[in-house]
């Protein structure tokens, strides 16, 4: 394990600040600091009360003591791998992470389907001059909702004239949400395979889709050598150096919501703002809680893969309804997990969601 | 060679594991040895008698004191030796208590240890020559840097004692930070009112010169004469002094790099400060609702703060207290970690604060979110392990102290230490709490850590006193301990002057040798040790020296 990841359970002074940063506070049993408490005393714990952590980060970044709460959880959670305690369905994706290279259990040989909607071929990186490489990863592989934006990025990336290519099969999970279930002995697999590819095909670059894959890559796959960027990163520089220009309007009042593992975690605000804006006639808004103190919309930390034991309004509901007022009609976000969990409270309050890349294909 | 030995016993400390009767037989059987003696405390009055004494009695030319570490006492001893009209430079000190008796507890392997350690001393020193020792001339008049409460004490109390002062403000107005106060607790004085009191005091006085508005440039020069460089409105000044103050203060944390705060992206976010600095009208409703919240830029490792400010606390109270006289009708509510009312007075200011219906939560706030009707406040009570989420119409942030902008500017010119944190670094944190590794140069004041007004107060007084001490005498010794070269050696490669830190080195083009600067070496060895054909020595610490105690310390082994 990285070094920077060790916790420091014992010099937590209690002082709450976690609590009063974690999107899970007040509506739900889950109360970081008890936790810590917890910890240190070795007291036994609800079973069902680490499950609720989404990782949003707020607690790690914050902390005056530098505990690392969130890192806290995932000790716990490891405990709790250990021993069996895990709800089902997180069961049920580790096996099929373990089996297939992916959450969802689909079939390893179709991660690249879809590159079918494409006309043109992506080159494998290896075959590459520049040796960039797009990791795709899993959601964006398989899920039928977001298996538009590596097909979209591709296309805005290839208008930019930028040269890069895919590992296809040969792509493993990255390993992010796995390590956050709490379990390492996968997440090292994961690492190990995904590593063993970019050296084999001496990947100098890496562009990735999701925030979630992006953080793991640069922070937890310890010291690769690689350079690794957001797309949206990629294409606010093409933006700004003119290797792309949006040409059509986009009349519309767009709210963007930061992603907790784009934004928060790795400090990437003002980029997917950059992107928004350069679009004719498309009116940015702001949400009261925006950039640091973005609401988490509950997608990370493993709870994208199955659903905790209380009820309670679900933030991606809060999060529409404060879009609602803004008088937002589109909600942009640059994360697909974010896209999933806020595309049901937007669709019955009539709003739509939208991946960035979905907004800028619409216009180029 | 007539060379005495005195092993000391200090009480139990050495003689407990270590076997001094031992030790000073076994000394006796080398020719070059005339006297070997252990004594309970040779530093005690009779101790010193002693050896006084036998100096006379044996006309020793060497004198070995195995003791406590040369940095204790060594005045004392050398003084010993000078009242016997022997050269200082011929005394070695030996320290068998912290590099021996502390160490260990076998009393076989330490009485061996502090044998090879004495022994040492005994074949270091026969290479010892009398070295000359220069007693300078010291300029009686001091520099403060910084006119801030601190320096203005200093400044005070030095001309007070008749020295010539020259203080130096980098801005147009004295009075630092303390000067923007509007009421400082305890006493409730207005703070522009205590820096008049000060600054009109200083300003009938003769012997101060005040530069407002000035720079300085350039510090050189030993102790008792110093050389400063002044960039001054009226042009570029030079002034000699004896040594100096450095009182520069501290900058109140910028709470913008805590983004979750919302500091300075909304207006309805202020610091103690900004509260200090806003006239009468708050544009607050009649019963306005005010959180107030501790510990922003302090202990926080997120932001490098992990110290305590020890000011803010009393700040946060003011606040409060301040709010509820003037609204009445208001809720306040503070959040804090701890409160640290540590001053004399402050538990019972932290009560009245209380009782005047100030609220305090035990929560530190996770984040600030602009809503148009107030700020939401999103924390835990962490008494009750409730989280909360609570609207006002105004958070004041109380700001900790971060080290001045240009503490690393200041350490530099005068070479001091920075700590951890980059406040100033006293030499010893209770021995010599003003002083710096620099002879002569004393810090005070909230540059080497928070300090309220009272304590830099009595800081800039104490740093001034010590500088008086040294400055009074007249006279200083300066170290005999520089480098010199040996021309029919030396190469001229010149490696020595990019190793010399004093910049004492200069190349002789025409001979293509070099030569040392005397008044500017700080013997430090850095050239000695640098040099590839041995051609630059440093007095008192000669080669052969080194080479004939370390063969001592490894004989038989």
């Amino acid at each position: 394990m990285l070094e920077q990841l060790a916790t420091r359970v014992t010099t937590c002074i209690q002082c709450g600040r976690c609590t009063g940063s974690c999107p899970e506070s007040g509506k739900t049993p889950f109360n970081v600091r008890m936790l810590v408490r917890k910890k240190q005393f070795r007291s036994v714990i609800d079973e069902a009360v680490p499950w609720y952590c989404t990782s949003c980060g707020a607690c790690t970044i914050r902390c005056p003591r530098d505990v690392k709460p969130s890192e806290v959880i995932i000790e716990l959670r490891s405990k709790m791998v250990e021993d069996g305690d895990i709800p089902v369905a997180l069961q049920k994706a580790l096996e099929n992470t373990f089996v297939q290279k992916n959450p969802w259990g689909k079939s390893r040989n179709k991660r690249a389907a879809w590159m079918e909607k494409l006309d043109f071929e992506i080159p494998h990186v290896s075959e590459t001059e520049s040796k960039r490489l797009l990791f795709v990863c899993c959601i964006q592989a398989y899920d039928p909702r977001c298996m538009v934006i590596p097909a979209n990025v591709a296309k805005i990336l290839k208008a930019g004239g930028m040269e890069f290519g895919i590992l296809g099969e040969e792509e493993a999970c990255c390993g992010n949400e796995i390590r956050r279930i709490g379990e390492s002995g996968l997440f090292e697999e994961l690492q190990e395979e995904n590593l063993a590819a970019f050296k084999e095909h001496g990947v100098k670059e890496i562009v990735t889709l999701s925030p979630h894959c992006m953080n793991v890559l640069k922070k937890e796959y310890g010291d690769t050598g690689i350079k690794i960027s957001h797309y949206t990163e990629i294409v606010a520089e093409m933006i700004a150096n003119g290797a792309i220009t949006p040409r059509g309007s986009y009349g519309k009042k767009v709210i963007y919501h930061d992603p907790c593992f784009l934004g928060k975690q790795n400090g990437i605000f003002d980029e997917p703002r950059a992107i928004l804006t350069s679009v004719k006639d498309l009116e940015l808004l702001e949400f009261s809680r925006s950039r640091e103190v973005s609401l988490c919309c509950e997608g990370g930390g493993g709870r994208m893969f199955f659903e905790v034991e209380a009820t309670y309004q679900r933030n991606a509901e809060v999060r529409i309804l404060d879009a609602a007022e803004k008088e937002a009609e589109v909600i942009a976000t640059a994360c697909p997990f974010c896209v999933m969990t806020l595309e049901d409270p937007a669709t019955e309050k009539g709003l739509v969601v939208r991946e960035i890349s979905e907004i800028l294909t619409e216009v180029l | 060679m007539k060379t005495g030995i005195f092993i000391c016993h200090c009480g139990h400390n050495i003689k407990h594991t270590v076997d001094v009767k031992r030790l000073s037989e076994y000394f006796k059987k080398y020719p070059q040895v005339t006297v070997s003696e252990d004594y309970p405390f040779v530093c005690s009055e009779p101790g010193q008698d002693m050896i006084s004494e036998s100096i006379g009695k044996y006309g020793l030319d060497r004198v070995i004191i195995a003791s406590c570490a040369p940095s204790l006492h060594g005045e004392l001893f050398k003084d010993l030796l000078r009242k016997k009209d022997l050269n200082p430079f011929l005394l070695r000190r030996v320290s068998i208590r912290e590099h021996c008796s502390w160490v260990g507890d076998d009393i076989e392997e330490n009485t061996e240890k502090a044998k090879r350690l004495i022994l040492s001393g005994l074949y270091g020193a026969a290479h010892y020559v009398p070295l000359e020792e220069k007693q300078v001339e010291v300029d009686k008049s001091a520099l403060v840097v910084g006119g801030g409460v601190s320096g203005l004490s200093a400044a005070l109390f030095l001309s007070k004692m008749g020295m010539q002062v020259y203080l130096v403000e980098k801005e147009a107005q004295l009075g630092g930070r303390v000067r923007e106060l509007k009421s400082v607790w305890p006493t409730r004085m207005n703070g522009a009112k205590i820096i008049e009191e000060m600054e009109n005091e200083l300003k009938g006085r003769k012997n101060v010169e005040i530069f407002a508005s000035t720079k300085i440039t350039n510090f050189e020069g030993f102790f008792g004469n110093y050389q400063a460089t002044l960039d001054t409105p009226e042009g570029e000044r030079r002034i000699t002094i004896g040594g100096a103050v450095v009182s520069i203060g501290f900058a109140p944390f910028d709470p913008v790099i805590k983004p979750e705060l919302q500091y300075g992206k909304d207006p309805r976010v202020v610091t103690t400060i900004d509260l200090e600095r806003a006239g009468d009208d708050l544009k607050l409703p009649d019963n306005p609702r005010i959180a107030i919240l501790h510990c922003i830029g302090s202990r926080d490792e997120q932001i490098g703060k992990p110290y305590c400010s020890r000011i803010c606390c009393i700040n946060a109270l003011r606040v409060g207290e301040s709010i509820k006289e003037k609204y009445s009708d208001s809720y306040v509510e503070s959040f804090y970690m701890d409160v640290r009312a540590h001053p004399r007075g402050g538990e019972e200011f932290f009560e009245d604060t209380q009782e005047k219906g100030v609220l305090f939560t035990r929560a530190n706030i996770g984040e600030i979110i602009p809503t148009p009707s107030g700020l939401v406040l999103r924390g835990e009570d962490t008494l009750l392990g409730e989280a909360f989420e609570r609207e006002f119409d105004m958070a004041v942030l109380s700001v900790g102290m971060s080290p001045p902008e240009d503490s690393k500017e200041m350490a530099t010119l005068f070479k001091i230490s920075l700590d951890k944190d980059k406040f100033f670094l006293e030499a010893h944190i209770k021995l010599r709490p003003f002083d710096t590794a620099v002879k002569g140069i004393f810090i005070a004041g909230s540059c080497s850590g928070p300090k309220d007004a009272e304590e830099s107060i009595n800081h800039g007084r104490a740093a001034a006193l010590k500088l008086y001490g040294f400055l009074n005498l007249g006279y200083a010794f300066v170290d005999p301990f520089i480098s010199f070269v040996d021309s029919k050696r030396c190469s001229g490669c010149r490696m020595c002057e990019q190793a010399c830190v004093a910049k004492a080195i200069k190349y002789d083009e025409e001979k293509r040798v070099v030569h040392v600067e005397e008044a500017a070496c700080m013997g430090c060895g850095l050239c000695n040790s640098t040099c590839p054909s041995s051609a630059i020595s440093l007095r008192g610490y000669f080669d052969s020296i080194i080479d004939d105690e370390i063969s001592a310390l490894l004989e038989a082994i």
